[in-house]
């Protein structure tokens, strides 16, 4: 009975082990060397990166990223929970809605953030039709700011937020609620004093899905922010790259994947059991 | 409450479907600029005749393909392994694969490449793409098919065992089949997410591994074109179609 | 002609079964018929990859391994290169067409001898904006206009931006003190808060399309944008002074297939291939020959080949020390994230 358990766990064990494990490893080293003349690295050991981070500079990168994900998040939820109120109120029609959901957001994220590009730059068709119709008449700089990549990623995450709402929803006791009912709650009162918290598993879980992804975001904030918008995936990102100092991006990386790790450990004991 | 629920839930699909038809319509737009100037299919024509987006689409689908295959079967293979007994190491891994944003995968998949090509003599190419597709799929596939194995009666198996199969012969015989949609829908996941992958696959890429987000990415950066907006819909419908027919197996 | 090009290139891959060059270079430098009319004459495949700036080539070549074998790092870059052991010494024998480059670059500052690198293309970094700004911006000083807040882009490169930074407070581009390099950097924080984004070719499409008012741009993308909307768009040579950049093509010392890029450079030397090549991407050769087969009204093109009192201001990009190099990648980082 075990053995053929642990054969079929070992590619996996052995791919996670290779592809997750020892480069996390190689990260971690980095992370304490530094910096070639012109990139690459090399002794000595230097904590040097990591004091770097409490520079306010960078620290006032990682407040920023946090506060744009909180953002993100907090909108995905705000706007996804009555969405995921009707689709399980929905009855037989359900599975339609929920794939309506899910298309947009499984079909290529980079052409989504894309087609946010084609309608809010300055010839793009929101200020074409806004010119047009003689509300404005200079074209409004909608793109290239916070607030469009903020809007990439409640466009980009709001299905992870819905699902996991959803499914909650769905296993609720609809004799509850009616119990509530029955004892003279109005449905406001229904919804925010026993559905809401009998939610908050799903609630949780899917803020953090929105969360972690949106804190490291890079592709939204450099198309949607035009490059100027430096959050930690921008600098990781950067520093593997153009910039080649490699120790530094090992450092924030290592930062980065500590929060995740964090957050995730947090949900896994009050949210949905994935995995 | 309820028409009030309803009229809302119409503005939000409309915000989540509305940009995409737009690109849509837009992508038979005769005219390259935002006025409207009559149906023509020209920018598909232009798309077409792109020797470099033939060659990135052709490699995007070929590394697709390749590490669909590998990741589906490892990740049944392992969500089984799971679901007969826990395994805190192996359900953290995967874990973990799938909470790591992206760029801290990407960049700690360079590093791991580089740092192996010191002392072994390859390089950068279709083959660290395709392993770093693997590697992320993995844990989505294992999802999927868990969820599904969760609803399956273990003394199936034990009953089949009983009767005088091996222990493989019933997985093969006995589970397998049942997880047959599952493992279908977790390939289709498994190829979209792949199709779809811009971050890490731009940083292990190398010289001839070129994929069609990477144009993609490149041609929007530069501002977009209608053609962007001819391979946007393409891409889209394509994969759309996909994904709704992973929807269907898995609710078989 | 796409479709012959297409065609050609099939049987060309077919029957050059045998070498394959890898050739990166900047995005927008070369004309269509160049690679498949080399491939059709050399029976050499080339596989064409582009990049956006000199540090994008340099963190994808630098690790030795990379795959490609021919680069065009620009002047400032060789001797970096050269110290890091990424590039192959080049023999001349091999390139008769040299003859044919402008006397000014047969001895370039960065390389005399022309040992690491041919110099291609050429050109100066200014001012690209939008005829319809009055008064039009004449100096960098101009770019921190505050009427440009949200309109304005700067090039996405450290020498660039500091350089122009630089010169606003009338330093060397090239300076390595300390001192004037984060005053360079207080003012790149000064005009943040103004900027769209950092760009550089992309800023091409957007200009011609009157997204951006004012790019800090290549004299190459400016050319390229003024042709692109015609009557619309204007550059502006800054009068405290402007860098000039040459970009060389090289060869990796990774490579394998020396031999055949030998032949890629010297048939870019040719004075017709040159000549096709400016016709096609609004450039300025280094190629002297080549401008005999350019018509008169692209010679004397302002933007591309400014009079010698223009070009006086103009100061070459240097190699930077280490030590300067770490402190610039620094700042730019720093500036790049506030």
């Amino acid at each position: 009975m075990t053995r053929l358990r642990s054969i079929f766990a070992m590619p996996a064990a052995v791919l996670m082990l290779v592809t997750i494990a020892v480069p996390a490893g190689i990260v971690g080293v980095y992370s304490v060397l530094s910096r070639g003349a012109y990139g690459g690295v090399e002794l000595p050991w230097t904590l040097e990166n990591y004091t770097r981070l409490i520079d306010p500079l960078y620290g006032g990168i990682f407040l920023r990223s946090i506060a744009l994900a909180g953002a993100a998040t907090a909108l995905c939820i705000l706007l996804g929970f009555p969405l995921a109120l009707f689709i399980a109120r929905s009855g037989t029609r359900k599975n339609l809605y929920l794939s309506l959901v899910i298309l947009p957001f499984w079909t290529s994220f980079l052409i989504r953030l894309y087609a946010w590009m084609f309608l809010l730059r300055d010839t793009g068709l929101i200020n074409t039709v806004l010119q047009w119709l003689g509300v404005i008449h200079q074209p409004l700089p909608l793109l290239y700011n916070t607030g469009a990549v903020l809007l990439g990623l409640v466009y980009g995450f709001l299905p992870f937020a819905v699902l996991p709402i959803y499914a909650t929803l769905e296993k609720l006791d609809k004799n509850l609620l009616e119990a509530a009912a029955d004892l003279g709650a109005r449905p406001i009162a229904v919804l925010t004093r026993v559905t809401l918290p009998l939610c908050a598993p799903g609630i949780a879980a899917g803020a953090i899905l929105v969360f972690v992804p949106s804190l490291g975001t890079y592709i939204t904030s450099d198309l949607l922010g035009g490059s100027k918008t430096i959050l930690i995936g921008n600098l990781v990102q950067n520093q593997f790259t153009t910039a080649r100092d490699w120790p530094f991006g090992a450092a924030v990386s290592i930062v980065l994947m500590i929060v995740a790790v964090f957050l995730m450990f947090t949900v896994r004991r009050r949210g949905e059991e994935l995995l | 409450m309820k028409r009030g629920l309803a009229v809302y839930a119409i503005a939000i699909y409309a915000f989540l479907h509305l940009p995409l038809l737009i690109l849509a319509i837009f992508s038979v737009n005769a005219s390259r600029f935002t006025a409207w100037q009559g149906f023509s299919l020209h920018w598909y024509r232009a798309m077409l005749a792109d020797r470099d987006l033939l060659e990135s689409a052709g490699n995007s689908l070929a590394i697709a393909v390749a590490s669909t295959a590998l990741s589906t079967v490892i990740g049944t293979l392992a969500a089984y392994a799971l679901w007969k007994r826990a395994s805190n190491w192996l359900a953290g891994g995967l874990y973990l694969s799938l909470v790591t944003p992206e760029i801290v995968t990407g960049v700690s998949l360079l590093a791991l490449f580089q740092w192996a090509f010191r002392y072994v003599n390859f390089r950068l190419g279709m083959h660290t793409v395709i392993l770093a597709h693997v590697s992320f799929s993995i844990a989505y596939v294992v999802v999927v098919v868990l969820a599904r194995l969760r609803g399956f009666d273990p003394a199936l198996e034990e009953a089949a065992q009983d009767l005088g199969s091996t222990e493989f012969a019933a997985f093969r015989r006995v589970t397998l089949p049942y997880l047959a949609p599952a493992v279908a829908a977790a390939a289709m996941l498994a190829f979209t997410i792949s199709i779809d992958d811009y971050v890490i696959t731009s940083l292990v890429a190398g010289v001839d591994s070129q994929t069609l987000p990477m144009v993609i990415y490149a041609m929007a950066r530069r501002g977009g074109s209608p053609v962007l907006n001819a391979v946007s819909t393409t891409i889209v419908v394509l994969l759309g179609t996909l994904v709704l027919l992973s929807e269907r197996l898995r609710r078989v | 002609m796409k479709r012959r090009t297409l065609l050609l290139g099939a049987v060309a891959s077919a029957c050059g079964r045998g070498p394959r060059l890898n050739v990166y270079n900047w995005s927008d430098y070369i004309a269509p018929e160049t690679v498949p009319q080399f491939e059709r004459e050399c029976g050499v495949r080339i596989h064409y990859g582009t990049y956006e700036s000199n540090q994008e080539m340099l963190a994808q070549v630098m690790s030795g391994n990379s795959g490609w074998d021919v680069v065009f790092p620009s002047g400032d870059f060789i001797e970096p290169m050269r110290a890091l052991e990424l590039l192959a010494p080049l023999d001349h024998a091999l390139l008769p067409n040299v003859s044919a480059l402008s006397p000014e670059f047969q001895r370039p500052p960065w390389d005399p001898e022309l040992r690491w690198g041919i110099p291609y293309m050429h050109g100066v970094t200014g001012i690209l904006y939008q005829r319809s700004l009055q008064p039009a911006p004449a100096s960098w000083a101009d770019l921190w206009d505050a009427r440009l807040r949200g309109r304005l882009t700067m090039l996405d490169d450290e020498p660039e931006v500091l350089g122009a930074c630089l010169k606003k407070r009338r330093y060397s581009i090239n300076s390595a003190t300390p001192v004037e390099l984060l005053a360079a950097r207080q003012e790149a924080l000064a005009q943040k808060p103004l900027l769209r984004a950092y760009l550089n070719a992309e800023v091409r499409d957007q200009a011609a399309a009157g997204d951006v008012l004012v790019a800090q741009a290549w004299a190459v993308t400016a050319a390229q944008a003024i042709a692109a909307a015609p009557g619309k768009l204007a550059f502006a040579f800054p009068s405290e002074g402007f860098p000039r950049f040459a970009d060389n093509v090289a060869i990796l010392r990774e490579s394998r297939r020396v031999e055949a890029a030998h032949r890629w450079i010297n048939y870019l030397l040719r004075p017709q291939v040159a000549a096709g090549i400016v016709m096609a991407t609004h450039t300025a050769s280094a190629n002297q020959e080549a401008l005999r087969y350019l018509p008169s009204q692209v010679r004397q093109d302002p933007v591309l080949y400014p009079t010698p009192e223009v070009l006086a201001r103009g100061e070459w990009f240097q190699a930077q020390s280490a030590a300067s190099q770490k402190l610039r990648d620094r700042l730019w980082t720093e500036i790049k994230s506030s």
